[in-house]
């Protein structure tokens, strides 16, 4: 569905994110470190999320995007729960967090839905086209 | 305990199935919202670490929403949701867990686990020897079996094996084969570049000729200075002009190159009898899309027989063309199907006064790399009923002098070619034999260029595992092990040549009980 170019910008954008978030929370950037103190995650949650970022970036430039993109939706409404039950939309920089994660999610999910049948194991299920058994 | 215990029997036979899947489903759809509603209570009461359960639950319950209501190819899916997906989860392991842990050795087929382990023994040169008795069904009595003599010949009194092509028309290129097996047409294309070179330096060692298969020009074949049957399929790949009809100036080029040694003319194959050949458009790649002159991106169709062949006539007019034109033994390649159709084609060679020099009879047990199921299950004769037929038909026509057979089919191992050479091959074709002595594991994925050997492929990662001068011995060596047995059996026969073998020298389950034989 979603052109080939528009695709290819999709991943580069998510990518371009998620890479440096994932890796500022590795580094463990102020910011960061705080806001997972408030969600009572500190540090193992920042650690896990951030390498799980670095993950689906780094899925989002090969040819498993589709992976990629599963991992940064899941990532992205973790995020939205953290921010509507406990940090709120303005942690203190202009609401900047919540519209990258908005941008985020609705890049990946455009590209999970355009590359869904390349997902292991259920892809086939996701579309017509394959012939397993009823 | 008389009339009235049969219903109860039946009722005791509809319980079997036990486990309600609808209602396994119907907990398992509801179980994943409750479990969703459980998460999140959790993440926001008791520790934010559960929302990684929470996000996984959203998922699922959302691709769950999307199987159960809006997807209408897949029925469980439809009607029972996420449970359904382990069917095919389960039943995507299928044939490893069935290959790996639960068929036995005299199961699988094409080949059981005990055939195939014959060939790698043989391969590798390995002792051969088994323990403790046969382990075929002895009770079914289904075996055909060779007989014995009471004095047996030694294994240095047998002739030397040999068997001329073309010496009946007396033409200077007949061409003389030394061992009773060849191997047969396997094309680049069906097969990758590095099995067809793995083949064709191991065919060069053990001195034993190569077909080429129906895959046009054999660039591959050609370089390991082996000695080649081309095969003309029924498009003529290689030799054809762009309307299909046969290239005659391609084919004298061709005939003319010093390591071709005969040709063979591809009527049908026994796996797909009175079809063409087929190479899905997975495998065609732009070299072979050269080699064979056709377009890229469609799966490659041959026409079900050769388009000069109309009838009798034609066909062996056809013969002496093709025969006039290589200069060299020219065979044909068929199952069979009605033995009167065979007889009224020798009819028109008697008539004509034209010969194939070979005849290479199929059966309908043959391999190949892609074949619609229902023609490989469901027509042609098998071969030794086949061959039996071919030989009455060219016995009682007066003409079985006037050329060679060579039998194909399953002839993996030195019994069941002493049992078509019984019948009267002189000599046999193999190909799966070869495939497995390469390494073949018996995937079944010829058709996917996915094949996990690298034999069938031309996925370069794949073919990467298959060392050509490794594997070209273990061809030779599969080669020495067949002649190995095929000596040792044909001594205990008691002959001093195949040629000595007759239907008599067979046990046909069945066919002579209570009689004097």
């Amino acid at each position: 569905m979603t052109n080939r170019y528009v695709q290819m910008a999709l991943r580069l954008v998510v990518a371009a994110i998620l890479l440096p978030v994932g890796y500022s929370k590795l580094a463990a950037g102020g910011m960061d470190v705080m806001l997972f103190e408030r969600l009572g995650m500190e540090p193992h949650g920042r650690i896990i999320i951030g390498l799980l970022e670095i993950t689906a970036g780094l899925l989002m430039l090969s040819p498993q995007a589709a992976s990629g993109a599963l991992i940064a939706v899941g990532i992205m409404f973790g995020a939205i729960l953290a921010h509507s039950t406990v940090l709120g939309v303005d942690v203190g920089d202009g609401g900047r967090h919540v519209a990258m994660l908005t941008l985020v999610l609705v890049s990946s999910i455009l590209v999970l839905y355009a590359r869904r049948r390349d997902l292991p194991i259920i892809g086939t299920t996701l579309g017509a086209g394959d012939n397993r058994d009823p | 305990m008389s009339v009235s215990s049969q219903p109860q029997d039946v009722r005791h036979l509809e319980t079997r199935l036990s486990v309600n899947l609808d209602r396994v489903g119907k907990i398992a759809n509801a179980g994943i919202v409750l479990a969703l509603v459980g998460s999140v209570l959790l993440g926001h009461f008791v520790s934010f670490y559960f929302h990684f359960l929470t996000v996984f639950l959203i998922l699922l319950n959302l691709l769950n929403f999307y199987w159960r209501h809006v997807q209408k190819a897949h029925t469980l899916l439809s009607n029972f949701g996420f449970t359904a997906q382990l069917r095919y989860l389960i039943e995507s392991v299928g044939p490893e867990f069935r290959q790996y842990l639960y068929s036995s050795d005299n199961e699988e087929r094409p080949f059981s686990r005990n055939e195939r382990t014959e060939v790698y023994r043989k391969a590798k040169g390995i002792d051969s020897s088994a323990a403790f008795g046969t382990q075929l069904d002895w009770e079914s009595g289904n075996h055909i079996l060779l007989r014995h003599s009471f004095f047996p010949t030694t294994t240095d009194k047998l002739e030397p094996f040999r068997v001329t092509f073309g010496e009946e028309r007396e033409i200077a290129t007949a061409y003389a084969i030394s061992h009773p097996v060849m191997i047969s047409g396997m094309s680049f294309g069906a097969l990758g570049s590095h099995a067809v070179r793995a083949l064709a330096r191991g065919a060069k060692k053990a001195g034993i000729p190569m077909n080429t298969g129906e895959g046009g020009y054999p660039k591959y074949h050609l370089m390991e200075g082996a000695d080649l049957i081309f095969q003309i399929g029924t498009a003529k790949f290689g030799v054809r002009h762009e309307d299909g009809r046969l290239h005659e100036g391609k084919l004298a080029e061709l005939a003319a190159k010093e390591p071709i040694a005969m040709v063979e003319i591809k009527f049908s194959q026994g796996a797909k009898p009175g079809k063409g050949g087929l190479l899905p458009k997975e495998k065609l790649s732009q070299e072979i899309a050269e080699l064979r002159g056709v377009p890229m991106g469609q799966d490659v169709v041959s026409p079900p027989r050769p388009l000069e062949c109309v009838d009798e006539a034609s066909t062996v007019a056809f013969i002496r063309r093709v025969q006039e034109v290589a200069g060299l033994p020219v065979g044909i390649k068929f199952c069979l199907g009605r033995s009167v159709e065979l007889r009224r084609l020798v009819l028109e060679m008697k008539r004509q006064g034209v010969f194939p020099d070979f005849m290479t009879v199929d059966g309908a047990e043959g391999g190949t790399g892609a074949a619609p199921r229902s023609f490989m299950d469901g027509l042609g004769l098998p071969l030794l009923e086949g061959l039996a037929r071919v030989q009455s038909v060219l016995e009682e026509e007066g003409v079985r002098d006037r050329l060679k057979l060579i039998a194909s089919g399953k002839l993996i191992d030195a019994r069941r070619q002493l049992i078509a050479m019984s019948l009267g091959a002189d000599a046999c074709y193999t190909a799966r034999g070869f495939m497995l002595a390469l390494g073949c594991i018996q995937a079944l994925q010829c058709n996917q260029n996915t094949c996990p050997v690298g034999i069938t492929t031309h996925n370069p990662r794949l073919e990467r595992g298959l060392d050509i001068e490794a594997k070209s011995t273990r061809v030779a060596n599969y080669v020495a092990g067949l002649c190995h047995n095929y000596v040792e059996m044909l001594a205990a026969t008691g002959k001093t040549a195949a040629s000595e073998l007759g239907r008599d020298d067979l046990f046909l389950p069945g066919a002579h009980q209570g009689g004097a034989s």
